[in-house]
């Protein structure tokens, strides 16, 4: 009887946290963007233009592989840019939500939420617009694109527990962000981006192997090349990750409210 | 819920110690409130319940699961360790570029990927019957070999037999495990075997490649020798010359011999006019040699040079022509066969040297500890992967009731 009424209440809260959870994404679109219509095609231009251009550069300066070099790191780079984006305004987050917290719907993790929907659909509609023109160009379809969806959503969840973490840091040690930062980019080089765990000597490949981030990457290109290399993931692992990252990640957020109301 | 309050005893022996205090039935409550609370919590019906089922499962119901492993190397004679380390390096320095290389040889690869595929699934069927061997009664119902179609079978097969691969030492683990020890090493035994006569096969198979094409070429020129053999015995039939070299030799020698006889005779015959009349008969005989002597030059040279008017007859230069290119043809060919025979001796040598072999480093052990299935790892990695869950879950469910509160 009490049990009922308690899962009632909870789906209320819910369906509650649903509708935050859309209107903070047209509040966040608002003010990143302004009102603008051109506003919002920034937010696909973006990584469009960034993972274009990092494919053109390396389409131009590196030797021809079996995968095309153009491919290969266009379509790797809006993966990585899932991961950028979440984590990069990770540790802004708080800051520029803080006074939505006064409103007693709104609680700390719908903020994210909110965010990171942002980010992931943002990214896949590039990811997908990106595949449509390389088939339209030269006629290459994703051997299967359910595991390359499987790649963005494991990324995107990933990338949000490493944000709760982010921003709990932040809210606790003033100046951290600039750490965050710089772990962001020194990751670019480890992720898997610009590799295949195939092509690493052996004691090479073992250590990438510990970083979740090219158990993904190797998902993706799988998805994408499949059956041109032998793709190395322990999805497991991955997960196991993203497990502990959320809950460690939502404790903090707790413990993060707790300090920021009292301010 | 009702008679484990009844049967709880703390209620006697506080009554029989202390009967003042147990007057009053309210603070004996909480305590039984306590398990029963307990079990009732999401906690323990999402956590500790199922975690307990596993370990029911795997201490009580769970077969013990024997293993067999075997080691060996594959190896060939052809390129030793040196060089295969060399182009492990040379793979290694050039990943970075995106040249994929791999790291162990071609035939230590095709023994693993053989080794887990359905031809070797069904070779060892056939021998030792699979079904039968991870359906036996001491077998679990969870454990055992559920679906019998080769597919599955290959599935299940997988799950049971690993074979890794040690990329630097090249050491390739065969790791088989089923419900009896016996089972285990025989079947180990089996593969071990099968991948002995699949490297034997790529072997022989790879020793036939270079010594038929070495055999071909050397057929080939054979043919060439017989042929320019043959065509230069026909030319000598036909021409009914020996050495047209020879002749050739012959016929400048007697033409010089002809042209000194003519030039003497006409030597002669200028110091004769001097003291005889032109009219003397002695003058006569010499002149008629000179003429002898020119309509003789005349008819050698046209033999020699000139084609007949009747075609038959051949002229020596022609002759000539085509008996140089015979003995070249002839001498051609026999470069030929030399090379060739030589290049067979290499590639027999080449043959023997590229034997791919397997040798065993670890024989099949006979199991005497169940090492499978691991019992604690499972019921732990179970327990804290449910316990993270729940957490992450609390998480969010006391988030969504936020909302609604």
């Amino acid at each position: 009887m009490n049990g009922q009424g308690e899962v009632a209440l909870v789906l209320r809260g819910a369906r509650l946290q649903l509708r935050v959870i859309g209107a903070l994404i047209i509040r966040e679109m608002h003010t990143r963007f302004g009102r603008h219509y051109m506003g919002y095609i920034w937010l696909y231009f973006e990584p469009l233009l960034l993972g274009v251009c990092i494919g053109l550069i390396h389409a131009w300066r590196d030797r021809p592989t079996a995968f095309g070099p153009f491919e290969f790191h266009a379509v790797g780079y809006i993966l990585f840019f899932v991961f950028r984006g979440i984590l990069n305004r990770a540790t802004m987050a708080i800051k520029m939500n803080q006074a939505l917290l006064y409103h007693r719907s709104v609680t700390l993790p719908d903020v994210f939420f909110a965010r990171h929907m942002i980010e992931f659909l943002s990214c896949t509609g590039v990811m997908l617009a990106m595949l449509f023109g390389l088939f339209a160009v030269n006629g290459s379809l994703p051997e299967s694109p359910l595991k390359m969806a499987f790649a963005m959503i494991m990324m995107a969840l990933f990338s949000q527990g490493l944000a709760f973490l982010a921003a709990a840091l932040t809210a606790a040690i003033e100046g951290s962000e600039r750490l965050v930062h710089a772990v962001t980019y020194l990751l670019l080089p480890a992720s898997g981006l610009f590799f295949l765990v195939e092509w690493l000597p052996e004691w090479l490949a073992q250590i990438a192997l510990w970083i979740p981030m090219v158990h993904i990457f190797e998902l993706l290109r799988d998805g994408q090349f499949g059956s041109r290399f032998r793709a190395e993931y322990d999805l497991a692992y991955v997960i196991g990750w993203i497990m502990i990252t959320h809950l460690i990640g939502l404790a903090a957020l707790r413990i993060t409210r707790a300090r920021v109301g009292l301010e | 819920m009702t008679t484990s309050m009844k049967l709880s005893p703390p209620i006697t022996l506080s009554d029989a110690s202390a009967s003042p205090l147990s007057l009053s039935p309210e603070p004996e409550l909480p305590p039984q409130a306590w398990y029963v609370r307990f079990w009732r919590r999401p906690f323990f019906l999402i956590v500790i319940l199922p975690s307990l089922i596993v370990a029911l499962y795997f201490y009580a119901i769970a077969a013990p699961q024997y293993v067999s492993e075997a080691r060996f190397v594959v190896s060939s004679r052809g390129s030793d360790g040196g060089a295969a380390a060399a182009m492990r390096g040379m793979a290694g320095a050039s990943a970075f570029g995106g040249l994929g290389g791999g790291m162990a040889s071609s035939e230590t690869n095709s023994v693993r990927d053989f080794l887990s595929s359905l031809d070797a699934v069904m070779d060892a069927n056939a021998k030792l019957d699979l079904i039968a061997l991870w359906r036996r009664p001491e077998a679990d119902f969870l454990a055992q070999l559920w679906d019998t179609e080769p597919e599955l079978l290959t599935r299940f097969y997988n799950r049971m037999v690993t074979v890794s691969l040690d990329p630097s030492t090249n050491v390739t683990t065969l790791h088989v495990r089923s419900f009896r020890p016996e089972d285990s090493k025989a079947l180990a035994e089996t593969l071990l075997a099968s991948a002995e006569s699949l490297v034997n096969r790529l072997s022989e198979r790879s020793r036939n490649e270079t010594l038929r094409v070495a055999r071909q070429e050397m057929d080939i020129a054979e043919q060439r020798v017989q042929e320019s053999r043959t065509a230069l015995v026909q030319f000598r039939e036909q021409e009914q010359e020996l050495d047209s070299a020879g002749a050739v030799q012959a016929a400048v020698v007697l033409r010089g011999q002809l042209e000194a006889a003519l030039a003497q005779s006409r030597a002669e015959l200028t110091e004769r006019l001097k003291f005889m009349r032109p009219d003397n008969p002695a003058l006569q005989v010499t002149r008629n040699r000179i003429e002898a002597l020119e309509r003789q030059i005349v008819a050698e040279r046209t033999r020699h040079t000139e084609t007949t008017v009747g075609g038959g007859g051949a002229v020596l230069a022609r002759q000539l022509a085509s008996y140089e290119r015979l003995m070249l043809e002839r001498e051609f060919a026999d470069k030929q066969l030399a090379s060739a025979t030589a290049s067979l001796e290499t590639a027999r040598l080449e043959a023997q040297r590229q034997q791919i072999f397997l040798s065993r480093i670890v024989e099949p052990n006979l199991a005497v500890y169940p090492l499978y299935p691991r019992r604690f790892v499972n019921v732990a990695s179970i327990l804290v992967g449910l316990a993270i869950a729940y957490g992450i879950g609390w998480l969010l469910v006391v988030g969504m009731r936020e909302h609604a509160g």
